[in-house]
């Protein structure tokens, strides 16, 4: 079964080599070529977040638990992640990527999808274009990526991982359905643990297999949704749309309430909620703000919004939440039944000038410290949905 | 109501009325000045609601009454007569006369009972003291009150009456200032105030650089200041002061002495270049020498170097130079003393050998 020749977009997945661990390498020139554990320190809890190609030798895995790691290889170098050095990096690679095409999406902070259709006067072949993303993001940050090249984001995303690290793979349409079919379904988009079940059950396991499975056995084993999903992704069909997020200018969370509110114990819970949610997104986004904005609408549609710039940018929502609270109660509002309320930050961390003045009262909490526990909340909240996991922020604060 | 009353008596305590009355005012009333007129006294107030000032006159009172009267209007009518004028007062239905000689105004009324007047103040501890002692506490403090700051309980001064001490402590979060001052402030319970930054202001302007006494009269919601011609009442912010006690630093182990006035100049100078937005300048101390350095956007440079007294590790550190400016023109010796530990810990600034009145300012990094 082939396609028919048509005209194709060009899709482009970039994804930075063993990236956390690429980073400590350039900073710290001891640690190249030595294998190297970003994540949980050995004698505590916690995973191995990151692991470089030599650690990988010694079967380190990102999410294998760190006593098991440091069992494989004692020697290894384990470090706690430095999450804003990363973001750091992942902006500037970001950077150099927008000047292959504005069309650039990032996916993670060390992934993205590149719409590279149509550059072939410019930079020449699939190939020779993805041979220049990989020479301009080493050349300016000394960073290795893997690249895959193909007609849709599925095919570009399998072509990156096809050879890593520091891999460059194309796949023309008319490559699609041979580099496909000797691949494990495991590859495909959307199939988890209990999936990967039932095609076992079904005896599918690579994606020949599952092109040849008629279609309305999977549907009964998977529902018709996913079945007929799976049955695009085996014959190479996928999205080829790269959505480039422009710049935000602002995060902001708001919610309307089903009755008007009087009660501060409700608008402080509500406002509460807000923050984790826009602290969430910008820790998502890697985004730092020092604007915060509160937004209250009253009955009748009245609406007042208070600002306060503070010292130091922030992705906490603790921070976040106090500042909002604070503009609530010290804003001078009218005493008067809440219909909504919202809360967002921005001006981002790169606009600010270097130059920080210290606050008496804003002492910053331990910073690692700190950052494990934004990073356990995001983990959790990912996992198991919003709201399980919270920061405790004490009710009817006035400080 | 009718009185007469020589323009000289009535310019002084309007004027010092008046000062509270907002430009815009929220309440159409609030742009109006109470008169209050027994048959001796002639009491004048005024109040933006969270700031009421009081002036009593002793005056034989013809008719007396109450009125509210357009408070700018009276003023500049008062102001613009000439010196000498007598002023006759009268109020007929809703119409208030105002004439001297051959001027002769006729001024919109408001009525008295409309006026809000804050009578008395709840369960208040009082106490009474020399004017120009808490003229001085607020002298030396109140340059670091926050400033429309997000956290509303910091644009104030914080005021609390402490076994035989009056303590005052301003901050902005940058810089705090904590003076104080021995009076007998009755029995205390440690209570802590915080006094609006407009209240406080305007308390400074009334208080003369004299010994006679006034009544402090710290309540629940309101704390009042009585003179012997005027009555102070400002609303108190409903906040929890910070534990200024936290931020005094007390594990300093450098130890910098220095001429205030050398220094005031020549922080002055080396400020001309500094980031007129951050106002950042750095300072560099080694062994009884002090480096004085900013720059600006524009890439030009200030350097300044002085002798000092300093004997501990060299020591690198980036300050607001308007906070230490601010600082050494309170200071009333001719050295200073700072008291150092890093270039990331807040710094203690004082008179040496003096603690009545310290400062801590926060470093900044540049």
């Amino acid at each position: 079964m082939r396609r028919p020749q048509q005209k194709h977009r060009w899709i482009a997945h970039m994804d930075l080599d063993a990236f956390f661990a690429s980073c400590e390498q350039l900073e710290h020139p001891e640690y190249r070529g030595r294998p190297v554990a970003v994540g949980a320190l050995p004698g505590h809890r916690g995973v191995v977040a990151a692991a470089s190609y030599e650690a990988r030798k010694f079967g380190i895995r990102s999410a294998m638990p760190v006593s098991e790691a440091y069992r494989r290889c004692p020697d290894a170098v384990f470090l706690r992640p430095d999450m804003e050095k990363y973001r750091r990096a992942s902006r500037q690679v970001f950077q150099i990527l927008e000047t292959i095409t504005p069309v650039v999406e990032a996916a993670s902070i060390d992934e993205a999808y590149l719409d590279v259709s149509g550059l072939d006067k410019l930079l020449g072949t699939p190939g020779e274009i993805g041979r220049e993303i990989k020479r301009r993001i080493f050349t300016g940050t000394g960073l290795t990526a893997s690249v895959g090249i193909g007609p849709n984001r599925l095919i570009a995303k399998l072509g990156s991982e096809y050879r890593k690290p520091d891999g460059l793979t194309v796949i023309t349409p008319e490559q699609v359905l041979d580099f496909l079919a000797p691949m494990p379904v495991a590859n495909l988009r959307g199939l988890g643990p209990q999936t990967q079940k039932i095609f076992g059950r079904l005896g599918i396991r690579t994606v020949e297999q599952l092109r040849t499975a008629p279609l309305s056995r999977l549907e009964e084993h998977l529902g018709k949704k996913a079945a007929a999903s799976f049955h695009r992704q085996a014959f190479g069909f996928a999205s080829d749309e790269v959505v480039p997020e422009r710049r935000r200018k602002s995060i902001s969370k708001e919610t309307t309430f089903a009755a008007d509110v009087r009660d501060n114990d409700v608008l402080h819970d509500a406002l509460r909620g807000l923050a984790a949610d826009v602290a969430r997104t910008a820790r998502r986004e890697g985004l730092s703000g020092s604007v915060v904005t509160l937004k209250i609408r009253f009955e009748g549609f009245e609406t007042h919004t208070r600002q306060y710039r503070r010292d130091t940018p922030t992705h906490d929502e603790r921070a976040i939440f106090k500042t909002a609270w604070q503009l609530f109660l010290g804003g001078k509002l009218p005493k008067k039944p809440v219909r909504l309320i919202g809360v967002g930050i921005s001006g981002w961390e790169e606009d600010q000038p270097a130059v920080t003045q210290a606050d008496l009262f804003d002492q910053p909490l331990e910073k690692e410290d700190n950052q494990r526990v934004l990073q356990t909340i995001d983990a959790v909240t990912e996992k198991f949905g919003k709201g399980m996991l919270q920061l405790g922020v004490p009710r009817k604060t006035d400080s | 109501m009718k009185l007469t009353i020589q323009r000289k008596i009535l310019l002084k305590p309007l004027q010092q009325v008046v000062g509270v009355v907002e430009r815009r005012q929220t309440l159409p009333i609030l742009g109006n000045v109470l008169l209050n007129a027994t048959a001796r006294e002639l009491k004048l107030t005024a109040t933006d609601l969270e700031v009421e000032l009081q002036a009593k006159v002793k005056l034989t009172v013809s008719e007396p009454g109450d009125i509210t009267l357009p408070a700018r209007k009276l003023l500049d009518i008062c102001r613009t007569l000439p010196e000498g004028a007598d002023i006759d007062i009268s109020v007929k239905r809703e119409r208030a006369t105002v004439q001297s000689g051959k001027s002769r105004f006729i001024l919109a009324t408001m009525p008295a009972s409309e006026f809000p007047v804050v009578d008395k103040i709840k369960s208040p501890h009082k106490f009474s003291a020399p004017q120009n002692e808490l003229r001085q506490v607020i002298d030396r403090t109140a340059f670091s009150m926050a400033q429309q700051d997000v956290r509303y309980y910091l644009n104030g001064l914080m005021l609390e009456p402490d076994n035989g001490v009056l303590r005052a402590v301003a901050t902005d979060g940058h810089r705090l200032a904590i003076c104080e001052s021995a009076m007998d402030v009755g029995e205390t319970t440690g209570h802590q105030v915080i006094v609006p930054r407009k209240g406080i202001q305007e308390l400074h302007r009334l208080l003369e650089d004299d010994t006679t006494a006034i009544t402090v009269e710290i309540g629940t919601n309101h704390i009042r200041i009585t003179t012997k011609e005027l009555r102070f009442t400002s609303k108190l912010i409903d906040g929890r002061f910070p534990d200024y006690n936290r931020v005094i630093p007390k594990e300093a182990n450098k130890r910098l002495v220095i001429d205030r006035e050398t220094l005031r100049q020549a922080l002055t100078r080396t400020s001309i270049l500094s980031n007129e937005k951050y106002r950042g300048i750095r300072l560099s101390l080694s062994k009884n020498n002090l480096k004085i350095q900013a720059h600006n956007p524009e890439q030009e440079e200030a350097v300044d170097e002085i002798e000092v007294d300093y004997d501990s590790e060299p020591l690198d550190i980036g300050f607001n130079v308007t906070y230490l400016l601010d600082v050494l023109a309170t200071i009333d010796s001719d050295s200073v003393e700072f008291l150092l530990r890093d270039a990331n810990s807040s710094t203690l600034i004082h008179q040496p050998g003096i603690d009545d009145y310290r400062y801590v300012v926060m470093p900044m990094r540049l």
